[in-house]
């Protein structure tokens, strides 16, 4: 806990990339079949539930199901667990895509230091 | 228009009435009935109360959110002022709470001012307040917000310097006024500056226009309007200060309503916000220098109601870096469930003090679990709640706020200072339940201790239930405006909860050494900083007034008397001119001699050539 910032501060600040700033190298470096997630909830379905910037992620199909349920079940509140458990969980696995993607490019960095170094020994 | 947006409307148009309505009442001549306040301002807010909660649930099952334009108050070519209002999940949602919270306290207030003479006149009075605090939480621009705003201050001006016979009150009351009007400078700057960059001031236009403008200038002004308002650090001694004023109106204008006017500023006009790191870097750092500092000058404090008061101060500091983090919802939550367990401390804190004859020192209180039972328990309740005790109102909110602290990549050192201020907050809480609560009773057999009013009772219990449900019933039935990071180490998740468990079990530690007699030794520097509230009221109310005063005598003394008057003025001129004179003067006198010798060798010589 905190290797990330020992590691981005201290030991290898040349390599440790900058979460805030666009990727260095290609996605689909390395991947034979690599396609771009798609949006299941449309724009015009985000529109008309009136859903605000922040919320329209790769996860907005479960929320607009979440918010669907919350309507249908007023005004039991203890109602939609299960919707919003969906959610979450779909949050979650978008998180830990992105700690994956994180470490990815980091360790492509790596390796383009190693390369680097090997070119200049030899 | 559509069914459900005509009756949000006005419903809420209708609370609006119901609250002026016992305003508008005693325009009359005829004096008003003794128990006008228990029975016209009281019933009023309890029947506003019940019908906010229309558009409240009408938002929760539909999510329908209302802008009404009312009127065209002052519309030139060029720019347009309106009164119009903003139904949004801000305001339909804090409106019930803030009323709910004003019934309570107004209930109790019948009782705890009842031995008061102009008791009508103050219940006019937190009336008026309600409604200016209505109209800053509804408006859609910002000059019916800075009505809002002014309206809130006056008032706190006029509730704090209620027993005006007590200097200390007055002094507090003018403190509150000289405070808020720094932070005004930078809300007007904030408004001068939309008025000339952008011509507008409803909050729509400013949130669409806003892209292409550098906002850095209006938003630190926005700041500093949120720390004079919210008693950030530099301009926060008002809010201690002010518990000069009678419970009641600390239990509602600084705690939940009055104080979070500034958050709420921030919060209206966080899409402003967002994109300006600067201004969220400076909220968060500042925000969290609050809350830490405030709740190390609440660890050694003695009376009740500044210990409250600087829990207070901490919350908002924590508000202030949930600013800072980009989550004004969060800071939302945390404004509505900090309502109703700050309101509940300070009316139990208000129980005790009039059972205990005016008593507001901790140190001679003791023993009341077994004499006030319900009052104590909700002072406990109250204090767990504050500390974020899991599935009470607190944790819902502080837990959030503190686990989106944790998993953002801002400023660990601010971070750092939050888990340090949590674990503060569970020590001076433990204190006040201790020393007032535990223990044996350390005054005077004779007092008034009675729990037997429903006047004082049923308040309490009231915002007892508020304040254990409150944060279940907005997190179920509102889903956030951001999703919220859920994902962590277990370390990171369970940081506010064992920091809080630490600072408990030190504070336990602590205070069962009070009951034991030690060895007298000196007090360490470190208490005499924290009880001297860092020594910021005494350097800063002093440093302002010298400084004035000796440029007073400067320009007085040097300037005036020594450089205009005697340097370079009348006596600069007497000091020219004298030697002047009297050199020539000088040179024309004592030569009669001179003349006579001339006159005889004249003589002398015209006699000669004659002869």
């Amino acid at each position: 806990m905190g290797a990330h910032l020992v590691r981005r501060y201290v030991t290898e600040t040349d390599t440790e990339p900058d979460p805030a700033r666009k990727f260095e190298f290609d996605p689909v470096l390395g991947f034979p079949e690599r396609k771009e997630r798609e949006m299941v909830a449309t724009q015009e379905h985000m529109n008309l539930a009136h859903l605000p910037l922040e919320q329209r992620d790769y996860c907005a199909h479960h929320l607009l199901k979440l918010m669907k349920c919350k309507r249908d079940n007023w005004p039991n509140f203890l109602a939609c667990k299960h919707e919003r458990h969906d959610w979450d969980y779909c949050e979650h696995q978008d998180y830990v895509m992105r700690m994956k993607e994180y470490e990815r490019e980091r360790r492509l960095q790596l390796r383009k230091k190693r390369i680097e170094a090997n070119a200049e020994a030899a | 228009m559509h069914f459900t947006t005509m009756i949000l409307s006005s419903s809420l148009l209708t609370v609006f009435l119901i609250l002026t309505l016992p305003i508008l009442g005693t325009l009359n001549p005829n004096p008003t009935k003794s128990q006008w306040a228990k029975e016209n301002v009281k019933t009023a807010v309890k029947t506003a109360f019940f019908v906010s909660l229309i558009p409240l649930f009408i938002f929760i099952n539909e999510g329908l959110e209302v802008i009404m334009t009312n009127w065209e108050w002052m519309n030139t070519l060029m720019f347009n002022i309106n009164i119009s209002l903003k139904f949004d999940l801000y305001s339909v949602v804090f409106t019930p709470v803030a009323l709910y919270v004003t019934w309570s306290i107004l209930e109790f207030a019948s009782w705890y001012m009842h031995n008061d003479p102009n008791m009508n006149r103050f219940f006019k009075y937190l009336l008026i307040f309600l409604i200016a605090m209505i109209i800053l939480v509804t408006a859609n621009n910002m000059f019916q917000l800075f009505i809002g705003w002014e309206g809130v201050g006056i008032m706190s001006f006029l509730l704090i310097g209620w027993w005006s016979g007590r200097a200390d009150a007055n002094t507090a009351a003018l403190q509150a006024v000289a405070y808020n009007r720094v932070g005004d400078i930078g809300l007007i700057l904030a408004m001068a500056w939309m008025a000339v960059n952008l011509n507008s001031w409803e909050m729509q236009q400013l949130f669409s226009l806003t892209a292409s403008h550098d906002l850095t200038l209006p938003l630190l002004g926005l700041v500093l309007a949120a720390t004079g308002k919210s008693a950030q650090f530099g301009l926060h001694p008002w809010l201690p200060s002010a518990m000069e004023g009678p419970t009641p109106v600390s239990a509602l204008l600084h705690s939940s309503t009055m104080v979070v006017a500034g958050i709420f500023l921030l919060v209206r006009l966080s899409p402003m916000m967002e994109n300006n790191p600067l201004v969220l870097s400076i909220c968060l750092c500042l925000g969290a220098l609050t809350t830490v500092f405030t709740a190390t000058c609440a660890l050694t404090q003695n009376d009740i109601k500044k210990i409250i008061a600087f829990s207070t101060s901490s919350q908002l500091g924590l508000m202030m870096v949930t600013i800072g983090l980009n989550q004004p919802y969060l800071a939302f939550l945390h404004i509505c469930t900090h309502a109703f367990f700050k309101a509940m401390l300070f009316l139990c804190s208000g129980s005790i003090i009039h059972s205990l004859n005016d008593e507001q020192d901790i140190g001679k209180m003791g023993g009341l679990h077994q004499l006030l039972p319900l009052t104590s328990s909700c002072l406990t309740i109250g204090s767990l709640a504050l500390t974020g005790t899991p599935f009470l109102a607190g944790f819902f909110s502080k837990d959030a706020i503190i686990e989106a602290l944790s998993t953002s990549y801002l400023n660990a050192w601010a971070l750092v200072l939050t888990l340090l201020a949590t674990s503060f907050t569970a020590i001076y809480s433990l204190r006040v339940v201790f020393f007032v609560s535990m223990g044996h009773p350390r005054f005077n057999s004779l007092s008034p201790i009675n729990e037997n009013n429903p006047s004082v009772m049923n308040p309490l219990k009231r915002l007892a239930w508020g304040s254990i449900l409150a944060g279940l019933l907005i997190t179920t039935n509102i889903t956030p405006m951001k999703p919220l990071v859920m994902t962590m180490p277990l370390t990171l998740k369970l940081a506010a909860l064992t920091v809080t468990i630490t600072g408990l079990l030190t504070a336990l530690e602590l205070a069962s050494l009070t009951s034991q007699q030690f060895k007298t030794k000196p007090l360490p520097t470190t208490h005499h900083f924290s009880n001297m509230l860092g020594y910021f009221p005494s350097v800063i109310h002093r440093l302002i007034p010298k400084a004035n005063l000796v440029l007073g005598q400067l320009v007085a003394n040097q300037t005036i008397d020594q450089t205009w008057l005697e340097k370079t003025g009348p006596k600069m001129m007497t000091s020219i001119n004298l030697p002047l004179i009297s050199s020539t003067s000088n040179l024309q006198q004592g030569v009669i001699k001179t003349y006579f010798l001339m006159f005889f060798f004249t003589m002398i010589l015209a006699i000669l050539t004659l002869v």
